[in-house]
């Protein structure tokens, strides 16, 4: 202290953080200007009944030129609301190029599940989307991906497997493994009945007990997946579920030979801004609402494990 | 930027100058806690306790702050519309809120200014990130006249963090008490323009900067510093500074954060904690806030409120699954999100030395000791055991 309180006692720090931030000093100014907290206003216009516990919600921005401008990429996540109970995190679950409407599929599991699944056509909701990061499926044209979800992890998945098809051409395979508890809980039936029909997808359904008159596959994802013993040569492999099965499902794409940067996933956790301020949603320095929710394994093997 | 000297009768008439044009904060004394509360004429200042119970971020960024209102309403149908439309339909009206009155917070400690200057950082978008407007309308209407700590406490780690007692960052103007009075040191444009209308004597003013019209307001007379006067303040910067032995190093402690992430010795730290928040309420850093809605019949708003990131629910799922169920993952996530993960994201620690959480820990968990231990490599440790 001697030496240094002769010096700058002015009080310019004396330490300096460029051992602790080696570009410290340098302003970056934010990229989004206006309110990030003000939802959008939109109106439910379509409900479908998925499985017993999950809809999925087709809503359209009060504001024509806001659904005209809408866009996001796939794997990207939006914040949905009922004014009055709150806010929680969806994935965005509609195609990509979709202009009419954006959609959102949820499980009723607590408050703002409970009040959203309460709505009707025609009630209003906020939607403040898109947020976070999505699939970087541009680097991915050229290779086989390889889709491994259950339950309602489909819904995060669900509009990558639709800008893949879209475009189809641009990729070298689409194989996608679905798992269910039982029949009855499969999401998008009406689209998985239309992608069993087309020969340019390897799909594959496997439920966790037999079941009279089921004819697919029998077993946990994660089981199913090292008998389907996928290569891994050219493939991206995208695993989103329960945690339970997603843990399992990444020690079967290792066992298969799947390296790190091949393997993606997307995370959830509490949330609540959205917009990287609030706290809660960090695994380490990284926040779930902006950088991910999607993460490439070997980015999460960066990260503190603390999922 | 001007140098000036206010006789200490003169404050008084100071702060009621500055509170012609804004509203005035200061530390008042009320049953023996010292808190920033709103100044009016007649109110005694307190600068002889050293902090408040709380840094003033509440003036900043309030401990509830509703920042949108909504209106459930039914809408006629459209002229002329048939079938389903021309039944009335619900409509929701949005009204957003944001209150950002002009302030001078006078009498806050350096440490607690640069608690600002650090919350800037995540507000502020730096680093590409979003940019918060509730924030920000009311840091920018905010000018903080700061008070050199002439006596640290044996709390107090400002230097250890890279500040010091007579600090100046986020610091318009600094006053420095001196014989007769204070040293006023004006720093930033904004504390020109809010002494723009204070009156002066025995020199020339202090400019406004172009475009602020000063009002025509009299008292809190500043004069010329004479330069004994300043010498002598520079004395007692110097004298301050000299008290604050630095309790630990900062060389190192993210890398070592990092690497003892799976320590035991984590437990052993938590082992007291109670979790119930209070270094994060008293500290001038902590910013983590919760959202929630309230509806009373068709009108409604949604809030936000400081959080707790000690509470369990702060993190838990509505599946049940919680990423830091354990007391130990909290305590260690509010320490290395301070040393760690927001250096990472940011140009800033979270961390400005005010020692406030270890003057009100109920069970005196102590900062500099976390660090301390947190903040060694493993082996060093293992082998200063051995020692």
């Amino acid at each position: 202290m001697t030496e240094t309180a002769s010096g700058d006692v002015q009080g310019k720090s004396r330490l300096t953080f460029a051992d602790v931030v080696p570009d410290a000093g340098i302003p970056r100014a934010g990229k989004l200007s206006g309110n990030p907290y003000l939802p959008e206003v939109a109106t439910v216009v379509q409900i479908i009944q998925e499985t017993p516990a999950i809809k999925t919600f087709r809503v359209r921005f009060d504001d024509p030129e806001v659904q005209r401008n809408f866009s996001f990429r796939p794997g990207q996540v939006g914040q949905l609301g009922v004014f009055g109970v709150g806010e929680a995190t969806f994935a965005i679950t509609s195609r990509p190029s979709e202009k009419e409407f954006i959609q959102f599929s949820v499980m009723r599991a607590g408050e703002v599940t409970k009040a959203i699944h309460n709505l009707s056509e025609g009630d209003k909701v906020g939607v403040r989307a898109p947020m976070g990061r999505g699939f970087p499926v541009e680097e991915w044209k050229g290779k086989k991906i390889l889709y491994v979800m259950g339950g309602i992890g489909s819904a995060a998945l669900k509009a990558t497997i639709e800008y893949t098809l879209e475009h189809r051409a641009d990729y070298a395979g689409i194989s996608i493994l679905y798992g269910a508890t039982a029949p009855q809980n499969f999401t998008y039936q009406y689209d998985i009945v239309e992608w069993q029909k087309r020969d340019d997808i390897d799909l594959r359904l496997t439920i966790d007990r037999e079941c009279d008159g089921w004819q697919c596959d029998v077993g946990l994802v994660p089981a199913v997946l090292e008998r389907m013993a996928p290569s891994p040569e050219n493939t991206i492999a995208i695993t989103c579920g329960p945690p339970i099965m997603i843990k399992f499902a990444l020690l079967s794409f290792k066992k298969l030979g799947f390296t790190p940067e091949q393997t993606y996933t997307t995370l959830e956790k509490r949330m609540k801004c959205g917009i990287g301020i609030c706290g809660r949603c960090n695994v380490g320095p990284k926040y779930v609402c902006v950088d991910g929710p999607v993460f490439s394994l070997a980015e999460l093997n960066e990260l503190p494990d603390e999922l | 930027m001007a140098t000036k000297f206010l006789a200490q009768e003169q404050l008084p008439a100071l702060l009621e100058a500055l509170a012609q044009g804004a509203r005035v904060v200061t530390p008042v004394k009320s049953d023996g806690v010292v808190q920033f509360e709103l100044w009016s004429p007649g109110t005694e200042v307190e600068l002889d306790v050293l902090l408040a119970k709380q840094s003033p971020k509440e003036w900043v960024f309030p401990q509830c702050e509703t920042y949108l209102r909504f209106d459930y309403t039914m809408a006629p149908p459209a002229e002329g519309a048939e079938g389903e439309a021309a039944l009335p339909h619900e409509t929701v009206h949005l009204r957003t809120t944001n209150e950002a009155p002009r302030q001078v917070i006078f009498g806050l400690r350096p440490c607690d200014a640069r608690g600002f200057v650090q919350m800037d950082q995540v507000f502020g978008g730096y680093g590409g990130f979003y940019f918060d407007p509730l924030y920000n309308a009311r840091r920018e209407a905010t000018t903080l006249f700061a008070v050199t700590c002439r006596e640290p406490r044996s709390t107090c780690f400002c230097t250890a963090v890279g500040g010091c007692p007579a600090g100046q960052e986020g610091v318009d103007a600094l006053f420095t008490e001196i014989d007769g009075g204070f040293l006023v040191e004006v720093l930033t444009a904004k504390g020109e323009a809010a002494l723009a209308g204070v009156a002066t004597a025995g020199g020339a003013g202090i400019a406004a900067p172009t475009g602020v019209t000063a009002g025509a307001v009299t008292g809190g007379a500043l004069l010329d510093a004479t330069e004994a006067q300043v010498a002598q303040a520079a004395e007692v910067k110097m004298a301050a500074s000299a008290k604050v032995e630095p309790p630990f190093t900062l060389e190192g402690i993210r890398d070592n954060l990092h690497d003892n992430f799976a320590d035991s010795r984590w437990h052993d730290l938590c082992m007291r904690c109670i979790s119930c928040g209070t270094c994060t309420y008293v500290c001038p850093n902590c910013y983590c806030f919760n959202i929630n809605d309230a509806l009373v019949e068709t009108k409604g708003e949604r809030y936000r409120t400081w959080d707790n990131c000690f509470n369990p629910q702060y993190t838990e799922e509505t599946s049940g699954h919680n990423p830091r169920a354990h007391k130990a993952n909290r305590f260690r996530n509010r320490f290395s999100h301070k040393f760690w993960y927001y250096p990472d994201k940011y140009d800033s620690l979270l961390c400005s030395g005010c020692g406030r959480c270890i003057m009100h820990c109920p069970t005196r968990i102590d900062i500099r000791e976390v660090l301390r231990v947190m903040g060694t490599p493993v082996a060093a440790t293992a082998e200063g055991k051995e020692a």
